[in-house]
């Protein structure tokens, strides 16, 4: 029987009710919300991983291993007008893969502040970098202090400490984009395996795999909460409320992830696994995977050898 | 015909406290195709995760194949010929296909079990390819199981436990969470695989697809008994027997002014027989 209380039809607000709009998203829509922008774009690489570009056309294991090596050699070059060029290729190679320029821009630059700007911010000044003033920022006067530490009297932005910052920024980004390149252009169940060549164990290179594979389940999952809650939220919660239910859906993950972890592993079982892993890797090397290789390994050496003055320029 | 599977008083209990089966004795034989049917947390599941030797009865008796079936013959790192034989024999259809889509492309995924019989790389690719092409899956060979549908979903897990070409299947909840058209597409595909001689158990409260999927069929109580066990007509038939398993019940509605009761059960929305002159 239903009860009374639930017979009765509540009348819609009133028609003079203040709709307000909000400005703010609370911190678990933020970082739900951000998780999934992560995970569409994971799924927009896939596509650009199909298409038929250059990139696209080598074999994962040559490209891995280039990539790698090219990183090696711009992370110990110093010339900021090599790194230029060597910058300038890979905005090159992401052309002719089919990759959206803007979009490969975005996904490098992206990380840029977090890694070298903030890290090199100190380094433009001559408190750090000692050099020619480019811009006064401060006239502190004689004996200035922080400290125990004794401060110049002028603070100035270098020119030396400009250039290192822009080279140190430039390698990063050089680095990143490379980095970037391959995993865009690379379907991602290929790039673990082309793990293999560079002697990884079998089993990180499953457990990445799988890992890789679930995680969007458990994204899903976590997304179902989130949307149940909403759907049956009649207000906001107060902000400790909000981290109790957090925890709890943490905690809930949890459990259920090492519940289906197990039921995974009966049924890879159910399919013969013995814990011998076996990974079919599907590879054939063409002329053109060749020609990549020493091609970067020509341009890497090139770079390792400059930046040890061993060739001038 | 050859016993495949032997149950002698068979039970079994979660965690020392929660009953899943109380002594079932069965017995299965080779190119049967059988049903087992139960409500929700009657133990279907239980049972066919004992007869795929991925779960081993607290009590009882249970042998596969003339070998008896024990934990320490399946779970060894140590190579046992018996425990390959089994998982070659044996396919297991899991209910969830997120739990059995574990690799991270379609291929990958009907490729492990060859793997796992240590086939060569070109035969493993040829019944890979084999298997995609008998499914009509050739559009989703690349993709990642996470961009599938419920229904492709469940082909990748028919094609993943095919591609070792198993002579037992079992099949928990086949139809569950599908759309009429997959529905169909899978019986068919059932009813194929019955022909070339395959034994199948199918665990299902579907009573729509008994019939076309089996010829026996096996009612498991909410007792986590055995109610009984004979051919598919006459369980179908026993209106009184799939009520007290809860697989129908009693539903009362209108038809104009007047009101209507009858059993019935929920898997085809409303599909009854009147007698004539009855309402």
């Amino acid at each position: 029987m239903i009860p009374e209380w639930m017979q009765k039809i509540e009348a819609g607000p009133c028609a003079c009710c203040t709709v307000s709009i909000g400005r703010k998203k609370g911190f678990v829509q933020k970082a739900i919300s951000d998780i999934f922008t992560f995970f569409e774009e994971c799924l927009v690489n896939d596509s650009i991983a199909r298409r038929k570009g250059l990139l696209q056309s080598l074999d994962p294991r040559v490209k891995l291993i280039s990539m790698v090596v090219l990183i090696f050699a711009v992370a110990m070059t110093h010339d900021i007008r090599l790194l230029a060029i060597v910058y300038g290729l890979t905005l090159v190679f992401a052309y002719l893969s089919k990759v959206e320029i803007g979009f490969f821009l975005k996904r490098v630059w992206v990380f840029i502040p977090i890694f070298a700007g903030i890290i090199m911010i100190p380094i433009l000044f001559n408190v750090f970098t000692p050099g020619d003033a480019l811009v006064t920022i401060a006239n502190l006067g004689p004996n200035a202090h922080l400290g125990p530490f004794a401060l110049p009297s002028v603070i100035t932005i270098t020119v030396q400490g400009t250039m290192l910052a822009l080279t140190f920024v430039l390698r990063v980004a050089t680095c990143v984009s490379a980095a970037v390149l391959l995993f865009l252009t690379t379907p991602r169940d290929l790039l673990f395996k082309s793990l293999r060549s560079l002697k990884v164990p079998k089993v990180y290179v499953l457990t990445m795999d799988m890992c890789y594979r679930y995680i969007f389940l458990f994204a899903d999952t976590v997304r179902g909460f989130y949307t149940a809650k909403k759907s049956r939220s009649l207000k906001s919660l107060p902000m400790i409320e909000e981290q109790k239910w957090v925890g709890n859906r943490i905690g809930y993950t949890l459990i259920k992830s090492l519940n289906m972890s197990e039921k995974v592993h009966q049924a890879m079982i159910s399919r013969g696994f013995n814990g011998d892993i076996k990974i079919l890797q599907r590879y054939s090397i063409h002329r053109r995977d060749y020609v990549a290789c020493v091609s970067v390994f020509a341009l890497s050496i090139f770079l390792i050898l400059v930046s040890q003055n061993l060739v001038k320029i | 015909m050859e016993t495949i599977f032997d149950l002698r008083d068979v039970s079994y209990t979660y965690i020392r406290r929660f009953e899943a089966l109380k002594n079932v004795t069965l017995s299965f034989k080779a190119g049967e195709q059988t049903a087992i049917l139960g409500a929700n947390g009657s133990g279907k599941s239980t049972l066919l995760s004992i007869l795929n030797a991925l779960t081993y009865p607290t009590s009882g008796e249970f042998s596969a194949f003339g070998t008896p079936i024990k934990e320490e013959v399946f779970d060894t790192l140590e190579d046992n010929e018996f425990a390959r034989f089994f998982r070659k024999k044996v396919g297991f259809l899991f209910q969830n296909p997120d739990i059995q889509l574990f690799s991270s492309t379609v291929f990958d995924e009907i490729a492990f079990g060859p793997l796992q019989l240590d086939l060569p790389p070109d035969e493993v690719q040829k019944r890979t390819e084999e298997v995609i092409a008998m499914l009509g899956i050739e559009n989703l060979r690349d993709r990642a199981p996470h961009m599938l549908s419920g229904g492709e979903k469940k082909k990748v897990c028919i094609a993943s436990i095919l591609s070792t070409n198993p002579d037992v299947l079992l099949l928990d909840e086949p139809t569950g969470g599908l759309d009429p058209r997959s529905q169909i597409w899978l019986i068919e595909i059932i009813q194929d695989l019955a022909k070339a001689g395959k034994t199948i158990i199918t665990a299902t409260h579907d009573l729509d697809i008994v019939e076309q999927i089996s010829t026996r069929a096996i009612v498991v109580g909410e007792d986590h008994t055995i109610h009984v066990d004979c051919d598919c007509a006459s369980v179908m038939s026993n209106l009184d027997l799939l009520m007290s398993a809860n697989l129908i019940h009693r539903h009362m509605h209108r038809h104009g002014k007047l009101l209507h009761e009858h059993l019935h059960a929920h898997s085809k929305e409303h599909d009854h027989v009147h007698e004539p002159g009855v309402v």
